[in-house]
C-alpha cells in the first residue's frame, strides 16, 4: 500500500501548494503583508542567493549557522556523553553530580541567553555557550540510562574475561550503551538547532536568525519564510547525517530496528 | 557498575557535590575573580528573587509577570492539547488521513518552534497572540504524535478479543481504542507541557511587553544580573513545578484507570 | 589439591533486618577435572555458588579458592559461560572470541592460531564474521563456550547455559558438551535443575536444599556411567533409556522432591 500513500502525500502537497498560490497570489485572500504568496518567497530568494541580505548570501548565513550548531553541539557531546557514563557507572559519581545537574536542569537553555549575553556579548562565543547547556542536558541523561540499561550478564563476562578498564569503556560499555546514547544525540541536535535560531533572533551580527529577525523588522514576509525553510532544510540536512551515522554505527542492532517517527 | 550506595552515603554525597558547587559560585563572586556585575554571588541571586516579590521590575512586580506567562502558557498548551490529540487519535485510527497529514508533519517538523517568531511579531506584534502561537507550535508535536501512537499502536489482541466478543465499531473506538490511547496521550500533555514552558521562554525573551522573559531580557540590557539570575530561578522553579504536578497527575491516572 | 574448594562458605544477602541468608555452611571439593553439576530447587543458591567461584560475589563468612589461591575478582582463569550468552551483540563471533586473549596481551599470530582451533572444534568455522543476533540460540551459545574455551581456563563454570534453548537445541547442546568433555577435559561446575541433564553429564552431582542452601547429598555418576559403559552410545536417548540411568534420576529427584514439599 505504499503506492497509495505516496500518492495520497502527493497530492496533499499539491493541493496545499495550489491553496498556497490561489490564496496570496490569485485571489488576494491573504494580503501578501501578512504571509508571502509562492512568487514573494521566490523573489526573496533570488535576492538573498544573489545581492545577499543582512550582509551576507543565504549559503553564508547558512554556514555560520550551521558552523556553531556543529561546535557547540560536538562539545556538548564531548562533555556530556563522558559525564553521564562516568554517573551511570560509578553510584559515587552520580550522587555527587545529581543534586548540582537537577538544580541547572528546569533552568530551560533559552533562559540562558540573557545571561550569555551579558557574559560574552553578542558573538559566536554567547551562542555556543547557550548551544552547550541545551545540548549537554540530554546527551548526560541519556548516556546515563544507556549505561544502566546494559544487561549485568555483559558487564559480568567482560569483566570475567580480564578486561582492563580502558578496554573495557571502549569496547563493551561505550557500545553496549551506544543505542541510547544516539537518541540523546538526536534530542541534543534537536536542542541545538532551536537555542541557536532563539540566540540569533535576540541578537546576532550574522546567520540565519539575523536574517529572520531583520525581515522580521523590515516587514519582508518573502524573506522570513526564506529564512525559515533554510532552518528546517540545514535541521533536516544535520539530522540526516547523524542518522546516517547511527545506522553505521548501530548496525549490529539490528534485532530492535525502531520505526523513526 | 558499583553496588547501591546506602541512603546516607548518597546523600552525603549529594550534600557535598552541592556544597562544592554554590562554595565555587560564591568564592569566584566573592574573591573577585569575576566581577560580581557578572557573577552575584548566590546570596545575592536568592535575594533578589525574594525582593522582586514586592518589588516591580519592569512594570510588574515577580509575580505578576509569572501570571502573564503563565496565562499565555496555559492557552497556548490548552489550544495545542485541544487541537492536537483528536487529530492524532483520528489519524491513528482513519489510515486516509494519516496519509494526508502525515507528509505536512513531516515537512514542518524540522522547522524549530521558535522560527515562527518573526510571523508571530509581524502577525500579533507584541500582543498575546504571539507567544500563545510559539507555545502551540512547541506544545502540538508532542499532543498529536503521542495521541497518534496511542491509537495506532493498540495492543491488536485487544481488538482481536473485542471482535471475537461481537463489539460494534462504535463500541470499539469508545470503549477499546479510546481508553488504551489514554496513557500516551497522557505521556504526551506532559511533554507537551515541557516544551510549550521551553517556548515560551523563547518567545517572551523576543515578542512580549509583559512575563518572565520580558523580564529577563529588560535586566539584561540594564546590566541587572540579578534580576537576569533571579529570572532564571523563577523559570526553572515553575517549570520544575508543572512537571512534578503533571508527573504525580499521571500517576494518580494510572491508578484511576487500574494500569498499574 | 582440589582446582575449587568451598570451605565453609556462609553467604548472605542485605542488610540489617532484610537480611537473608542464601548459603548455610557450604563445604565442597571439586576435584581435577572433575564435571560436578549442582542440582537444586529454584532460588537454593545454586547460581549463587557458582558467582562465589566466579568473583562476582563475595562470601560472607569462609574461603572460596581455585588451586588453592583465594578467589578475590572475576578472571580468565575461570571462564563462565552465561544462561543469556551474554555475547557481545556489536562484535562478531571472531571479535567475541578475541577479546579474552587480547586481554591476555597474546600476540596476533598466537590469537589466530587459538581462535582458528576453537572455532573448529565447536563447528563455527562458517559463521566466523557474523555478528551474534544472525545466529541462532544454540550457535549463540557455541560461540559463548568457544569464548571461555579459548582461554585455556582452569576451571569451566556454566550457570544453567541450556536453559534459553529450545528442547532440541537443548538436546544437541547436550550431547556436544560431552563430546567436547571426553575430548578437552576440564575442571567444570555445571549448574542447572534438570536433572537428565546434570546425570548425562556430570561425575558427580551435589543436590542443594532449599534456601538457605546446604549440601544435601553427593551422589557418584562416573562410577555408573563407567561400570555401564554409558559412553558407547552416541544419542541422549538411549543413555536415559538405560535401567541405571533411570535409577540414578529417580534417586535424585526423589532427594529434590523432599526439598520441594519439604
Amino acid at each position: 500500500m505504499a503506492w497509495r500513500r505516496n500518492l495520497v502525500g502527493l497530492a496533499t502537497v499539491s493541493a496545499l501548494a495550489l491553496a498556497w498560490y490561489v490564496a496570496t497570489s490569485a485571489t488576494g485572500l491573504v494580503s501578501g503583508g501578512r504571509f508571502p504568496s509562492p512568487t514573494d518567497t521566490f523573489a526573496a530568494y533570488r535576492q538573498i542567493s544573489g545581492r545577499g541580505y543582512a550582509d551576507g548570501t543565504l549559503l553564508a548565513h547558512a554556514l555560520h549557522s550551521l558552523r556553531l550548531v556543529a561546535m557547540g553541539f560536538a562539545v556538548a557531546v564531548a562533555t556530556g556523553v563522558p559525564l553521564g557514563l562516568l554517573m551511570g557507572w560509578s553510584r559515587k559519581a552520580e550522587a555527587l553530580v545529581n543534586p548540582v545537574f537537577l538544580l541547572i536542569r528546569p533552568i530551560p537553555p533559552l533562559a540562558w541567553i540573557p545571561l550569555a549575553i551579558l557574559w560574552l556579548g553578542l558573538g559566536d562565543a554567547a551562542k555556543i555557550m547557550v548551544i552547550w547547556f541545551a545540548a549537554v542536558v540530554p546527551a548526560v541523561i541519556n548516556s546515563f540510562a544507556g549505561v544502566r540499561a546494559v544487561e549485568r550478564p555483559l558487564l559480568e563476562a567482560a569483566r570475567m574475561l580480564g578486561t582492563p578498564p580502558w578496554r573495557f569503556i571502549t569496547e563493551v560499555l561505550t557500545p553496549a550503551a551506544s543505542p541510547m546514547i544516539f537518541t540523546g544525540l538526536r534530542l541534543s541536535l534537536q536542542a541545538s538547532w532551536t537555542t541557536l535560531v532563539a540566540a540569533e533572533l535576540v541578537g546576532a551580527l550574522f546567520g540565519l536568525g539575523r536574517v529572520l529577525n531583520l525581515a522580521q523588522q523590515d516587514i519582508y514576509p518573502g524573506m522570513i519564510l526564506v529564512g525559515m525553510l533554510a532552518v528546517g532544510l540545514c535541521g533536516w540536512l544535520t539530522t540526516g547525517l547523524l542518522a546516517l551515522g547511527e545506522a553505521r554505527m548501530l548496525a549490529w542492532n539490528q534485532a530492535e530496528a525502531k520505526p523513526a517517527r | 557498575m558499583d553496588r547501591k550506595l546506602p541512603r546516607s552515603e548518597a546523600i552525603g554525597l549529594g550534600v557535598l557535590g552541592l556544597a562544592g558547587f554554590i562554595g565555587l559560585w560564591e568564592a569566584l563572586s566573592f574573591l573577585g575573580i569575576v566581577p560580581s556585575q557578572f557573577l552575584p554571588s548566590p546570596f545575592a541571586v536568592v535575594s533578589r528573587f525574594l525582593h522582586l516579590f514586592t518589588e516591580p521590575f519592569a512594570g510588574f512586580t515577580l509575580l505578576q509577570h509569572l501570571g502573564s506567562s503563565l496565562l499565555r502558557y496555559l492557552y497556548g498548551v490548552l489550544l495545542a492539547a485541544i487541537l492536537g490529540i483528536p487529530l492524532g487519535l483520528a489519524m491513528g485510527w482513519f489510515r486516509l488521513l494519516d496519509d494526508i497529514v502525515t507528509p505536512i508533519f513531516n515537512g514542518l517538523r524540522f522547522i524549530a518552534p521558535i522560527a515562527w517568531v518573526p510571523f508571530a511579531a509581524l502577525w500579533f506584534g507584541t500582543g498575546i497572540g504571539g507567544p500563545i502561537m510559539i507555545i502551540f507550535a512547541g506544545a502540538f508535536p508532542p499532543c498529536l504524535i503521542n495521541a497518534y501512537r496511542g491509537a495506532r499502536f493498540v495492543e491488536p489482541r485487544l481488538i482481536e478479543a473485542a471482535r471475537m466478543l461481537g463489539t460494534g465499531d462504535r463500541r470499539i473506538l469508545t470503549e477499546i481504542l479510546l481508553p488504551a490511547s489514554v496513557p500516551s496521550i497522557v505521556a504526551g500533555v506532559r511533554v507537551a507541557a515541557g516544551l510549550g514552558w521551553q517556548s515560551l521562554v523563547g518567545a517572551e525573551l523576543i515578542v512580549a511587553s509583559a512575563g518572565v522573559g520580558f523580564m529577563m531580557v529588560q535586566a539584561q540590557a540594564s546590566v541587572q544580573t540579578t534580576t537576569v539570575m533571579a529570572g532564571m530561578v523563577a523559570i526553572g522553579l515553575t517549570g520544575l513545578l508543572i512537571d512534578v504536578a503533571l508527573r504525580h497527575g499521571e500517576v494518580w491516572l494510572h491508578h484511576r484507570l487500574g494500569l498499574d | 589439591m582440589a582446582a575449587i574448594r568451598f570451605d565453609k562458605v556462609q553467604k548472605y544477602f542485605g542488610r540489617g533486618d532484610k537480611r537473608t541468608q542464601a548459603l548455610s555452611d557450604i563445604d565442597l571439593e571439586i576435584r581435577d577435572r572433575e564435571f560436578l553439576a549442582i542440582v537444586g530447587p529454584s532460588g537454593c543458591g545454586k547460581t549463587t555458588c557458582l558467582r562465589l567461584v566466579a568473583g562476582f560475589e563475595a562470601t560472607s563468612e569462609g574461603v572460596v579458592s581455585v588451586a588453592g589461591r583465594p578467589v578475590t575478582e572475576p578472571g580468565p582463569d575461570r571462564a563462565v559461560v552465561f544462561q543469556q550468552f551474554a555475547l557481545f551483540p556489536w562484535k562478531t563471533v571472531r571479535g567475541n572470541i578475541d577479546l579474552g586473549l587480547r586481554n591476555k596481551g597474546m600476540g596476533a599470530e598466537e590469537r589466530m592460531k587459538r581462535i582458528a582451533d576453537v572455532l573448529k572444534l565447536m563447528n563455527l568455522e562458517t559463521h566466523a564474521d557474523a555478528f551474534p543476533h544472525q545466529l541462532s540460540g544454540g550457535m549463540q551459545q557455541r560461540v559463548a563456550i568457544a569464548r571461555a574455551y579459548v582461554l585455556d581456563p582452569e576451571v569451566l563454570l556454566m550457570d544453567e547455559p541450556f536453559g534459553a534453548l529450545d528442547a532440541q537445541t537443548r538436546v544437541v547442546m547436550q550431547e556436544e558438551l560431552v563430546r567436547l568433555a571426553r575430548v578437552r577435559p576440564r575442571t567444570v561446575l555445571f549448574i542447572t535443575h534438570a536433572v537428565d541433564e546434570a546425570v548425562y553429564l556430570a561425575d558427580r552431582i551435589a543436590v542443594m536444599t532449599r534456601r538457605p542452601g546446604r549440601i544435601k547429598e553427593i551422589i557418584d555418576i562416573k562410577s555408573m556411567r563407567e561400570a555401564e559403559k554409558w559412553d558407547r552410545f552416541e544419542r541422549i536417548e538411549d543413555v536415559m533409556d538405560l535401567d541405571s540411568f533411570v535409577h540414578l534420576r529417580t534417586r535424585i529427584w526423589k532427594s529434590l522432591r523432599e526439598e520441594k514439599d519439604g
